[in-house]
């Protein structure tokens, strides 16, 4: 039974710029087995996986496949040897038909054509078998995020891979879609395939492995069985010290009241399809709202319609501060005390080419303190600069660094103290975690924090259940663009109950969601 | 403007749009197949002006009109060639390399032509073969649709095969759905194990191929001389049909042949109306201008209303 | 101090972003006259005098540099016009047209002889070309900012729509009969710009340039504007994020782009021209303009220097053309093209570089 169908033994990988990814890695992967590797953000989890799948290739050390030391020159390799990855951002092409997407690089032929009707019969039988339920002459466009998932590990049974890498496959799920995949994961595991499962989500680690490897700075902090740990213990591996997940204990009432935003009957409309529909809910300043949801049900085009960069018409009114802005322009709405963390800090949020003096004014650039009669005043901007860095703990050479040479965490700082600075009293706080380091995200939560118990209105929109659960006093919950589900008190409430509402399994009735308007 | 209407609905007219639309195509394609993998090859205009002189030049040398258009299409796979290796291999912005090829391909081609002939403005004084028209026996003698199907020039129907072969490449086979996939998500496509630098340098050689068939055209086919500025906007012309008609192959042909009419319009009419002759030569980059800015607005007010293309 | 010392010869070092783009620059241009001299060696008899020629004829006699310094004057307009452009992100081809386009408000003025009053005509001549210039490029700026229409296409269309009503204004309006191309009657002798430096052909003209591009170097580099250009051109999402009118950045940069190139017209037509040609007085300015700005890398200051050794490189080409006629002075051409393309390579030399950053890093951890 015991087979070891992969091995790594010292694997040590440095980049180019001198980053050690890992060291002295050494883990194997039995058949048959579903292995989580678990570890913070930054803690070498992807880099891992990226020379198992042949992306990235190892500084030092041997991967043994199948009883044989491999060298994969590029994906194409790993996927011939029966390796398949589902990537955490789906690498799928939304305007192909799901076919396309599965057959891409493997297509059936006709001749010199492309076999379209075999394709669309072995596509249709690999779905049905697995009970994926999946139209595959559908576009993927069309798709729900959990049926896209779906496309992506059909891509790799397609491939009749035998080992299959998840990375962060749950990021984008309800707990019931979660609950699914891993009716599907035990499913591949009888039939002999081997997972390796990355997630952060330690609950989930403990429900679905048979054995962990925890990662800890590119250090392996051993593999375990899963009966051999307790979630407490698998934290402490993780990250060598308690970390504070209520963050209750830090909020303070503020004496401001009122409400800092009002959004009523915000109603957008995307190809004749609703894609916000009747949104109506206040943000009071002194607290932080959450809108939970799974990506794609609207909230994107909430956010951008709040800020103003809304390229479509939309209806209803949003009001900061008691004016209504939904007429106005982005500098006239952050004028009336808005700010706001965009969610592609490097495509919205700076320009990473720019030195950090330049990216962490750019919302304040023609601020009195910061400019002359004619001339911007340098040295101000030096100085003001230089405070931001320091009281935001940017870890950088100098002011004068590129944005493209700082870590994301660092960046993400970068633009949370400049929307800090500008003193906002709404600020619309979007994925502000996503993708940085725990030390850099508890920190970012702090701020949001600070703001609050300094009466700011604050909106928290994350797919990530936890950091809204942790974070907010009141959550909405928004599915296919309407409110779905609000929550007076965050404590006490489930992430179940947050999931069926997130699925569109439940739907509270008009009155109960009039108070996310009027409470 | 009446005489112009009439004008329009003859037989010789569509011959003469059938004409002109040739390069127009070619150029259109050659955007196409630069786009379809995710280049923007900006360069077509400068690629027709070099092929179109070294086709003149290559038929001069040989005294062979079939290596004349051979030489110049390697001079047009290279001018390609050379945007793949500035933008792809040296990291220069691609829209900047093209830009410098364009300035600074006419005057390389006055240099190059002076250097021939003596002459800077064309090569009259070459003696070259040339490439001819085509009669199709039997479908000649139809009435009307043998004059248009019969007795056009080598290229033309070389460039109505190229659609087609393209167009079937691009859309039925394993290669067009990985160019495709490239251009759509380059990171998907990586990770389906394609190999995406070699697939975009693929797409610039089909594209350097097209560019320089519509420069030797013009030169070798259809004026039977190289002469300055010859290209004069045609490159740019295909360029804007590649633009309206984002990644739509039927869309691209048929902005490539409003363009071609335009043309026609303008040269037929040079002689016969009294339309001034200045406004008359810029009637098909109004058309131009007209057409991409009407598609814009469109799509604009398409965006406004709510009616988006998801990626 | 021994910190100090090693911060000095750190500034000197390669690793220095100034210091390794001006070596980058020198191996350019180097390498473009290597190649240069490879393909004299096939075309002309004496190869060595003719690169000699080129580098070092246009300083035997004071006339020569005179030529250069005022066909600078033009080019360099164009050039600081891209610059604006390119830096703000703008793709917009659109200055060959408003060079010729101006030129017929230039003529306008100049040949009217109710205006024929000494020192004023001039000026006249200048905003009216100004004006002209400004607002038309304010039509595919329009287009661009509202709509979002592929700029670089309608600017190359636009260009060929000027051309013709250049030469339909032309024929209609000033034609004169003593030419066989379409051309202007002669500007009366009070729109002419004269020498304030016979000897170096240096006119008010000089002047004009130097002084538009200190004040662009400054709004470039040390003002909102130049600001908000630096932020849109280099992420324009990220701008719009941050609350700037793009619609207002993109209508302001293109006027004065249209500005500059007007007035570039106007300068190169009433010193160098006695009456207007829409096919020739002008033509391929604009263009030559983009190549000058992208030399400089979207500078004022290195764009105009570099305009002025394009100018000087051509007119060596033109010394030799009077001696050697088997060299044509488009080979310029050939040499700037090369500069220009490996100017523009980000990754040009980076490899030798990049190791010598790592060594550097490297010493600093021991």
């Amino acid at each position: 039974m015991e087979e070891t169908i992969l091995k790594l033994q010292q694997v040590t990988k440095v980049y180019g710029n001198g980053v050690v990814a890992n060291r002295d890695v050494n883990v194997d992967f039995q058949k048959g087995e579903i292995h989580s590797i678990c570890g913070e953000n930054g803690a070498g989890k992807s880099t891992l996986m990226k020379m198992i799948f042949g992306i990235e290739k190892p500084s030092s050390g041997t991967i043994t496949y199948k009883g044989q030391q491999v060298h994969f020159k590029n994906s194409m390799d790993a996927i011939k040897a029966g390796i398949g990855m589902v990537h955490q951002h789906f690498m799928l092409i939304p305007s192909f038909s799901v076919v396309d997407n599965i057959i891409l690089g493997d297509e059936p032929k006709k001749g010199v054509f492309i076999n379209k009707t075999e394709a669309i019969k072995k596509c249709q039988q690999l779905s049905d078998k697995y009970n994926f339920e999946l139209d595959v002459t559908q576009k993927v466009s069309e798709l729900s995020v959990a049926k896209r998932q779906k496309v992506e590990i059909l891509k790799t049974l397609y491939r009749d891979a035998e080992l299959i890498i998840l990375d962060e496959p749950t990021s984008v799920l309800t707990p019931q879609e979660t609950e699914k995949l891993f009716v599907q994961l035990r499913s591949f595991k009888e039939q002999g395939k081997t997972i390796i499962f990355i997630s952060h989500k330690l609950e989930e680690v403990k429900q679905i492995s048979d054995r962990i490897t925890v990662l800890r700075s590119g250090v392996t902090k051993g593999t375990y069985t899963n009966e051999e740990l307790s979630i407490k213990e698998l934290t402490r591996l993780i990250i060598d010290r308690d970390i504070e997940n209520d963050m209750d204990c830090f909020k303070k009432d503020s004496s401001i009241k009122g409400n800092g935003l009002e959004v009523r009957n915000l109603t957008m409309k995307h190809n004749g399809k609703n894609i916000l529909d009747n949104v109506s809910f206040t943000v009071k300043n002194g607290e932080i709202l959450g809108i939970a949801g799974v990506e794609g049900n609207g909230q994107v085009e909430l956010v951008k319609s709040i800020v103003g960069l809304n390229e479509s018409e939309y209806s209803g009114s949003i009001m900061v501060n008691g004016v209504d802005v939904s007429k106005l322009s982005v500098k006239q709405r952050r004028n009336e005390g808005l700010a706001y963390i965009p969610e592609d800090r490097m495509g919205d949020g700076t320009s990473s080419e720019l030195p950090i003096y330049d990216n962490i004014i750019s919302t304040y650039f023609d601020r009195e303190d910061i400019n002359g009669k004619i001339l911007m005043n340098t040295n101000a901007i030096d100085q003001k600069s230089n405070e931001l860095i320091e009281t935001f703990a940017v870890r950088c050479k100098d002011n004068k660094a590129t944005i493209s040479s700082l870590s994301g965490g660092n960046i993400q700082k970068v633009v949370v103290a400049r929307e800090y600075e500008t003193k906002p009293s709404v600020m619309v706080a979007e994925q502000p975690t996503h993708g940085i380091d725990i030390g850099s995200a508890e920190f970012v939560h702090h701020k949001l924090i600070e703001l609050r118990n300094n009466g700011s209105a604050v909106l928290l929109v994350s797919a990530d259940l936890n950091e809204v659960m942790n974070l907010s006093d009141r959550i909405i919950v928004m599915f296919e663009g309407h409110v779905a589900g609000y929550f007076k008190d965050a404590n006490s409430v489930t992430d179940h109950q947050l999931g069926m509402y997130m699925l569109g399994a439940s739907r509270q009735s008009a009155e109960e969601i009039e108070g996310a308007l009027n409470d | 403007m009446i005489s112009i209407i009439k004008g329009i609905f003859t037989l010789s007219f569509l011959l003469v749009v059938i004409r002109l639309s040739t390069p127009i195509l070619f150029a259109g394609m050659s955007s196409f197949a630069a786009s379809t993998t995710g280049i923007g090859n900006i360069g077509v205009e400068a690629i027709m002006t070099m092929s179109a002189l070294f086709a003149i030049l290559g038929s001069y040398w040989t005294q062979s009109a079939i290596l004349g258009l051979l030489i110049g299409m390697l001079v047009g796979v290279l001018m390609a060639m050379m945007i793949a290796f500035f933008s792809m291999r040296l990291g220069a912005n691609p829209t900047l390399v093209g830009i410098a090829l364009n300035t600074f391909a006419d005057s390389l081609a006055i240099f190059i032509l002076y250097l021939f002939t003596g002459d800077k403005g064309s090569s009259a004084s070459l003696a070259v073969k040339t490439m001819g028209t085509i009669n199709i026996p039997f479908i000649k003698d139809i009435p009307i649709l043998g004059q248009i199907l019969s007795g056009q020039h080598v290229l033309t129907y070389v460039c109505w095969i190229c659609l087609i072969v393209f167009g079937i490449l691009v859309f039925k086979t394993p290669l067009g759905l990985r160019m495709r996939s490239c251009g759509l998500n380059p990171d998907a496509a990586k990770t389906a194990g394609i190999n995406v630098q070699r697939l975009q340098v693929l797409s610039l050689v089909f594209s350097g191929i097209f560019a320089s068939l519509g420069g030797i055209f013009l030169s070798l086919n259809y004026l039977l001389i190289y002469s300055k500025l010859m290209v004069s906007g045609m490159g740019w012309m295909g360029i804007a049909a590649n633009g309206i008609a984002s990644g739509n192959y039927f869309l691209l042909i048929v902005g490539c042949l409003i363009f071609g009419i335009f043309r026609a319009v303008s040269i037929v009419f040079a002689t016969t109306s009294n339309f001034p002759s200045d406004l008359l030569t810029a009637v098909p980059y109004v058309a131009v201008i007209v057409v991409i800015v009407t598609v814009s607005i469109v799509n604009y007010l398409k965006i406004k209303k709510g009616n988006v293309n998801e990626q | 101090m021994t910190k100090k010392k090693s911060f000095d010869k750190k500034n000197l070092s390669i690793t220095n972003e100034r210091v390794f783009s001006a070596v980058k620059i020198l191996i350019s241009i180097l390498i473009a006259l290597i190649i240069t001299f490879i393909v004299l060696c096939f075309i002309s008899e004496q190869p060595l005098n003719a690169i000699m020629t080129i580098m070092f004829g246009p300083l035997k006699k004071a006339r020569y540099i005179g030529i250069v310094i005022e066909k600078t004057i033009p080019y360099a307009f164009a050039g600081l016009a891209a610059c604006l452009l390119f830096k703000a992100g703008f793709f917009n081809l659109g200055c060959e047209g408003i060079f010729i386009i101006s030129g017929v408000s230039v003529a306008a003025v100049a040949i009217n002889e109710k205006l024929a009053i000494a020192g004023l005509q001039p000026i006249l001549c200048i905003l009216a070309a100004g004006i002209t210039g400004g607002i038309l490029m304010l039509i595919p700026a329009f287009l661009k900012a509202k709509f979002n229409t592929n700029e670089m296409v309608l600017s190359l269309m636009l260009n060929s729509l000027y051309a013709g009503i250049a030469a339909y204004l032309v024929r209609t309006f000033m034609l004169t009969t003593t030419t066989s191309t379409v051309g202007s009657k002669n500007y009366m002798a009070t729109a002419q710009i004269g020498y304030i430096f016979e000897k170096f052909h240096i006119s008010a003209c000089f002047f004009l340039l130097i002084a538009v591009m200190i004040v662009l170097e400054i709004v470039m580099n040390k003002t909102k504007l130049g600001y908000q250009i630096r932020l849109s051109g280099t992420n324009k999402k990220f701008a719009e994020y941050s609350g700037i009118n793009s619609f207002k950045l993109s209508m302001v940069v293109n006027f004065l782009a249209g500005v500059l190139a007007g007035v570039g017209s106007a300068c190169h037509l009433l010193t160098q021209t006695s009456f207007y040609i829409p096919s020739v007085s002008v033509v391929g300015i604009g263009f030559s303009g983009l190549l000058m700005s992208m030399l400089g890398k979207n500078d004022p200051i290195a764009t105009v220097i570099a305009t002025f050794f394009y100018q000087y490189l051509q007119e060596g080409a033109s010394v030799l053309y009077y001696t050697d006629k088997s060299v044509p002075s488009e080979i310029i051409a050939v040499v700037v093209g090369i500069v220009v393309l490996l100017i523009s390579s980000q990754h040009f030399l980076r490899k030798y570089r990049e190791k010598k950053l790592l060594k550097e890093g490297l010493a600093e951890h021991d």
